[in-house]
C-alpha cells in the first residue's frame, strides 16, 4: 500500500519539482536580464555623458572632431563615418583604457625567449640587386627610381604637438617590424639598396650643382637594431652598416661621416632609446662628434654642457607597439643643453614669420611621448643659430628628425647653422644655400630616411 | 554600422532596445523596427538604400501576384520576373566588374569596366526575398499583403547585412504576432555578448596574427611550419568572426522576440566534408540544398550535375574572385568524392582518419578563400609543402604562437560545445544550475566589458561576411 501511494506520490513530487525548477529558472533568467541590463545602461551613460578627450598625447594627435552635420555631408556618408570616428575616438578615459588593452594583449601568450616578442609583420628583407654603379647623374634628372618592392619603412617624423600627423600614417610607417627584446624596442630594418643608391645620386647632383667651393657631407644614422638586436635574431634586419658603405661607394664629391664606428665605440652607453625610435641624445652627441673630425672643425666636450634628466620617459615605440612592457619600463630622457653663446632665429618653412627662441624646449608642459620635440621643437621650421664660435664656417644641415638632435651638439663648431627638414622645405634649397653664405652642407638623416621614400623629397627642394 | 562597433554598442542599440520596449504592440513595434533598421542600414549607405528599398516593393509586388494568379501562367511570369530583378541586381552590383574584366581578358577586349561598389548585405537580403517569392509559388508561404510587415522581413537589422539568411517562413508568424519572454530577453542579451566576445576578443585577434604572416604579400616568405600556422589561424579567425556574428544577429533577434535559425553548429568537430557544410553557414548551405539542388541542370536530373553546380554557385555567391570559384569547386569535389564513396563506407574508415582529412581540406580551403591573388593562392599552396624554398621552421612562427599562446588555446578550446556541456552538467543539481547561470552573468557582465574597451583600439574591424 505504501509503495503504491509512493508511486502515486511521484509524479506529483516532479511536478512540484518543475514548478521549483522553472520558478528557480525564472529568478535565474531574471537576475541574468537586470545584471546585464544595469552593466550596459551603465556603459551606455558612461559613453554618453562621460567627458570626451580631445587630445592623444600617447599618440601625439588631436582626435577627431564632432562634425556638422549637413544634408551634402550626410548623402555623401561623410557625415555618418566622421561622427562614428569621433564617436569611437574620444572615448572617456580612452587613455586608460588603451593601456588596458595594452596589458590585455601583452597577456595573451607568454614572451617566447628572453622576453623577445615581435610585433607587426614578419619582416621581409628583399634585398635587390643594385642598380648601375655610380655615374655622374646631371643635376636636372631624375633619381634612379626602386619599383622592386623594397620594405624599406620610414620613421614617423616628431612634429610639434600642435600638429596633427593621422594615426593611420604612423601605423603604416613603423607599426610593423618592431622586435621586443625584453624592455627595448627595435626597429627592423628592411633594407633598400637601390634606394640609397638613388639617395647618393641626389647629393652627388648638390655637389654638381654648388661646387667644391662648398662641401657636402653625408651622415646616415644608424638605428638601434644595428647595436641592440640579438645575434640569433640578427636575420630578421637587412645590415645597416652593410647598406650605409653601400652608399659611400655612389658618392663624388660628397664626404661620408662614419657615425655607425663611432657609436659601435659607445655601444654600451645609452645611446638609443628603449622606448622611442629616435637615438638617444647621447647618441646623437657622438654622431655630431665623427662628423666634427671629419669637417675638421671645433667639438665642444660633454663636460661644457648642462645636462638635465628627465624622469619618466615612454617613447614613440610604444604608442606604435601598445606593448605594456614598454610603458611600465619608462627610462629617463638626458639631454645636453650647451653653454657656449649663441641665438637661434626660427622662421616658417616658407621663410616668413622671423622669431627668436630658446633653441631647446620647455618640456615641462609636454607629454613624455613627445620630448624629443626638445631640440627646436619638431621639424615644420627652418632654424638659424649664430654662435660665438668664429671660424668663418657655415653649416646648412639638411636632415630628418635623426638630424635634430645632432643640431646642439655643433654650436661651438660653427659660426652659423641652418637647420631645415627636407620634407618641410619651400625655398629652392641650392639657391637658399648660395645666398646665405653656406660652406659646409650636412645630409643628415637615418638609414630607413636614406634608404627611403625621403631621399626623393631632396631633389625635389633643390629649386 | 556593425555590430563590433562602439556607435552600435552605445548609441544605436540603447535607443532602438529603449524604443521597442517603452511600446507594448506589436504594431508600433514593428514600425520601431523598420525606422531603425533603415538608420542602421543608411548609417553605411546613406544614398543607396533606395536599392533596399527598391527591392523591397518590387519583391512584395511579386509576392501578391504570384498568390493572385496561382496556378496560372501568370504566377510563372512574375516568378521569371522577380527572379531576373533579384539576380540582375546581384549581376550589376556584385559581378558586372568582374564579368566584363574576364571578358576583356578573354576576347583580348577592352570594354569599358564598370566600377560599382557592392550594396552592403545585397547577398543576404537577395537570397532573402528570392526564397519568399519561390516560396509563395511553390505555396509554402502565404504572400505578405502589408507591405510594412514586408519591409521589416527583408530590412530587420540584426540579419540585414550579414546574415543568417532568414527565410520568410521562419519569422512570418513572429513579423505579426510575437511576444517577447523573459527567456527571450536573457538568453538573446547572453548569447549577443558572446558573439560580441567571439569577433573582438578572439577574431580580431586571430587576424592581427594571420596579417603578420600573410598580410602585405608576406606568403612568400614563410616557411613550410608558418604557413601552416598562418592559415590555421586563419581558419580560426573565420569561424570566430562569422559565428559571432551570427550569434549576435540570433542574439538581437531573440531581444526582439524573433527566433532565427541556427547557422553554425561547431563545424570543427565534423567527421567529413559533407557534415562539415551541415554545420557551416548552414543558411547558405540549406538554401542552395531547397532551392537549388532540385532543379534540372540542362534539363537533365543527376545528382553530380546538381552538386556540381550547386558548389559553384556556393564558390561564387562567396565573392567575385576566381579563388572563390576554385573554393567552391574545391568543396564540391570533396563532397563528391564522399558520395561516391558512400556513407557506409566512410564510416569505416577509422575516425581519426577521418578527421585529419578533413581538417587538412578544411584548412586549405580557407586559405584558397583568402588569397584572392592567383600567384599569391600558387605561392601559399607550394609553401604549404617540402617544395617550399624558405625551409622548414623558423623561430618566427614559434615566436608568435608563443606570444600568442593563450588566445590560440581560447579559440580552439571554443571550437568545441564547451558552453552545452557545462549546461548539461549543471543541469543534475539545482546548486549547480544556479551557480552556473550566476557565473554565466559575471561573466557576460565582463566580456561586455572587455569587448567593449577592446573597441576602443578598433579601427577597421569590419566583418569578414559584411562584404558579401
Amino acid at each position: 500500500m505504501s509503495q503504491k501511494k509512493a508511486k502515486q506520490e511521484k509524479p506529483a513530487l516532479n511536478e512540484k519539482e518543475q514548478q521549483l525548477r522553472a520558478l528557480q529558472e525564472k529568478n535565474l533568467m531574471k537576475v541574468n536580464v537586470i545584471g546585464l541590463s544595469l552593466v550596459f545602461a551603465a556603459a551606455t551613460c558612461f559613453m554618453w555623458f562621460g567627458k570626451r578627450p580631445t587630445h592623444s598625447s600617447e599618440e601625439n594627435r588631436d582626435l577627431a572632431k564632432m562634425p556638422k552635420f549637413s544634408i551634402a555631408s550626410y548623402l555623401e556618408g561623410t557625415f555618418t563615418s566622421e561622427f562614428s570616428a569621433f564617436f569611437n575616438d574620444t572615448v572617456p578615459m580612452r587613455s586608460t583604457f588603451k593601456g588596458v588593452i595594452s596589458d590585455f594583449r601583452g597577456n595573451l601568450g607568454i614572451a617566447y625567449d628572453d622576453g623577445v616578442e615581435l610585433v607587426g609583420d614578419i619582416p621581409t628583407l628583399e634585398e635587390p640587386e643594385p642598380t648601375e654603379p655610380p655615374t655622374t647623374v646631371p643635376p636636372t634628372q631624375p633619381p634612379t627610381q626602386d619599383a622592386t618592392g623594397e620594405t624599406t619603412t620610414e620613421p614617423p617624423t616628431t612634429e610639434p604637438p600642435t600638429t596633427e600627423p593621422p594615426e593611420e600614417d604612423i601605423n603604416g610607417e613603423i607599426a610593423n617590424n618592431i622586435l621586443i627584446v625584453k624592455d627595448r624596442g627595435i626597429m627592423l630594418f628592411g633594407g633598400g639598396k637601390a634606394k640609397g643608391e638613388a639617395y647618393a645620386g641626389i647629393l652627388n647632383q648638390y655637389h654638381a650643382v654648388l661646387g667644391d667651393d662648398v662641401n657636402i657631407y653625408s651622415l646616415v644614422a644608424p638605428t638601434a637594431c644595428s647595436y641592440y638586436l640579438p645575434k640569433k635574431y640578427a636575420d630578421l634586419s637587412a645590415s645597416e652598416p652593410e647598406h650605409i658603405d653601400h652608399i659611400n661607394t655612389f658618392f663624388e664629391g660628397v664626404t661620408p661621416v662614419d657615425a655607425y664606428s663611432k657609436l659601435l665605440e659607445h655601444k654600451d652607453e645609452a645611446i638609443y632609446s628603449r622606448t622611442d625610435h629616435h637615438w638617444a641624445p647621447l647618441g646623437a652627441y657622438y654622431a655630431a662628434e665623427a662628423f666634427a673630425e671629419t669637417a675638421g672643425v671645433p667639438f665642444a666636450p660633454l663636460s661644457d654642457y648642462e645636462t638635465v634628466v628627465k624622469e619618466g620617459y615612454v617613447g614613440t615605440l610604444y604608442g606604435y607597439t601598445q606593448k605594456a612592457v614598454l610603458k611600465n619600463n619608462p627610462e629617463d630622457f638626458i639631454y645636453y643643453v650647451p653653454q657656449n653663446q649663441y641665438t637661434t632665429t626660427y622662421y616658417d618653412i616658407d621663410m616668413t614669420r622671423e622669431r627668436q627662441a630658446s633653441l631647446m624646449l620647455n618640456l615641462d608642459n609636454l607629454a613624455p611621448s613627445s620630448w624629443y620635440l626638445v631640440f627646436m621643437g619638431g621639424d615644420e621650421r627652418i632654424t638659424h643659430i649664430t654662435t660665438d664660435c668664429k671660424n668663418g664656417r657655415k653649416l646648412m644641415i639638411i636632415k630628418d628628425s635623426y638630424g635634430n638632435a645632432l643640431v646642439p651638439c655643433l654650436t661651438s663648431s660653427f659660426e652659423e647653422i641652418w637647420v631645415a627638414d627636407m620634407r618641410y622645405f619651400e625655398p629652392g634649397m641650392i639657391g637658399f644655400i648660395q645666398e646665405k653664405g653656406v660652406t659646409d652642407v650636412l645630409f643628415a638623416m637615418n638609414t630607413y630616411s636614406a634608404m627611403g621614400g625621403n631621399a626623393s623629397k631632396l631633389e625635389s627642394i633643390m629649386y | 554600422m556593425i555590430f563590433s562597433s562602439l556607435i552600435f554598442l552605445y548609441l544605436f542599440l540603447p535607443l532602438c532596445l529603449t524604443s521597442y520596449a517603452a511600446v507594448k504592440q506589436t504594431k508600433i513595434r514593428n514600425v520601431i523596427l523598420v525606422i531603425f533598421s533603415l538608420v542602421f542600414y543608411a548609417w553605411g549607405e546613406p544614398t543607396r538604400i533606395v536599392f533596399l528599398l527598391l527591392s523591397t516593393v518590387v519583391n512584395y509586388l511579386c509576392g501578391l501576384g504570384i498568390g493572385k494568379y496561382r496556378d496560372r501562367i501568370g504566377s510563372k511570369i512574375i516568378l521569371g520576373t522577380g527572379l531576373v530583378f533579384n539576380l540582375g541586381m546581384l549581376g550589376v552590383f556584385k559581378y558586372s566588374g568582374f564579368i566584363m574584366e574576364n571578358i576583356n581578358a578573354l576576347f583580348s577586349a577592352s570594354l569599358p569596366v564598370p566600377q560599382i561598389a557592392q550594396l552592403v548585405g545585397i547577398s543576404f537580403y537577395t537570397f532573402q526575398v528570392l526564397s519568399y517569392i519561390v516560396d509563395c509559388y511553390w505555396e509554402k508561404v502565404e504572400p505578405q499583403k502589408n507591405l510594412l510587415h514586408f519591409a521589416l522581413y527583408v530590412s530587420l537589422f540584426p540579419q540585414l547585412i550579414a546574415g543568417p539568411i532568414v527565410r520568410y517562413s521562419t519569422i512570418a508568424e513572429e513579423i505579426e504576432n510575437r511576444t517577447v519572454t523573459l527567456r527571450d530577453v536573457s538568453e538573446g542579451f547572453s548569447r549577443f555578448i558572446i558573439g560580441l566576445s567571439k569577433k573582438v576578443i578572439l577574431a580580431d585577434n586571430l587576424f592581427l596574427i594571420v596579417e603578420d604572416f600573410f598580410g602585405e604579400g608576406g606568403v612568400s616568405h614563410q616557411t613550410v611550419a608558418g604557413t601552416w600556422y598562418a592559415v590555421i589561424m586563419y581558419s580560426l579567425y573565420i569561424y570566430f568572426d562569422f559565428s559571432g556574428y551570427s550569434d549576435m544577429a540570433i542574439g538581437l533577434g531573440r531581444m526582439f522576440g524573433f527566433h532565427f535559425d541556427e547557422n553554425f553548429r561547431h563545424p570543427f568537430l565534423c567527421k567529413d566534408i559533407t557534415e562539415f557544410w551541415q554545420r557551416w553557414h548552414i543558411s547558405l548551405g540549406s538554401f542552395f540544398r531547397d532551392y537549388l539542388l532540385p532543379l534540372p541542370v540542362f534539363g537533365i536530373r543527376n545528382k553530380y550535375l546538381s552538386l556540381a553546380v550547386v558548389w559553384l554557385c556556393t564558390g561564387i555567391w562567396h565573392g567575385a574572385s576566381w579563388n572563390y570559384v576554385l573554393w567552391g569547386v574545391y568543396y564540391g569535389a570533396f563532397i563528391v568524392l564522399e558520395t561516391c564513396i558512400g556513407k557506409k563506407k566512410m564510416r569505416k574508415i577509422p575516425l581519426w582518419i577521418r578527421h585529419i582529412y578533413n581538417k587538412i581540406v578544411i584548412i586549405i580551403g580557407f586559405g584558397i578563400f583568402y588569397f584572392e591573388d592567383g600567384g599569391e593562392l600558387l605561392t601559399f599552396l607550394v609553401n604549404l609543402t617540402p617544395f617550399n624554398k624558405n625551409g622548414f621552421y623558423s623561430f618566427v612562427e614559434g615566436m608568435s604562437a608563443c606570444n600568442n599562446i593563450f588566445l590560440i588555446a581560447a579559440a580552439v578550446l571554443f571550437t568545441f560545445p564547451l558552453l552545452d556541456q557545462c549546461r548539461k552538467l549543471a543541469d543534475r543539481s539545482s546548486g549547480a544550475r544556479v551557480a552556473l547561470s550566476l557565473c554565466g552573468t559575471v561573466a557576460c557582465a565582463g566580456l561586455l566589458i572587455l569587448s567593449s574597451i577592446l573597441l576602443v583600439d578598433a579601427t577597421t574591424n569590419a566583418f569578414l561576411y559584411y562584404r558579401f
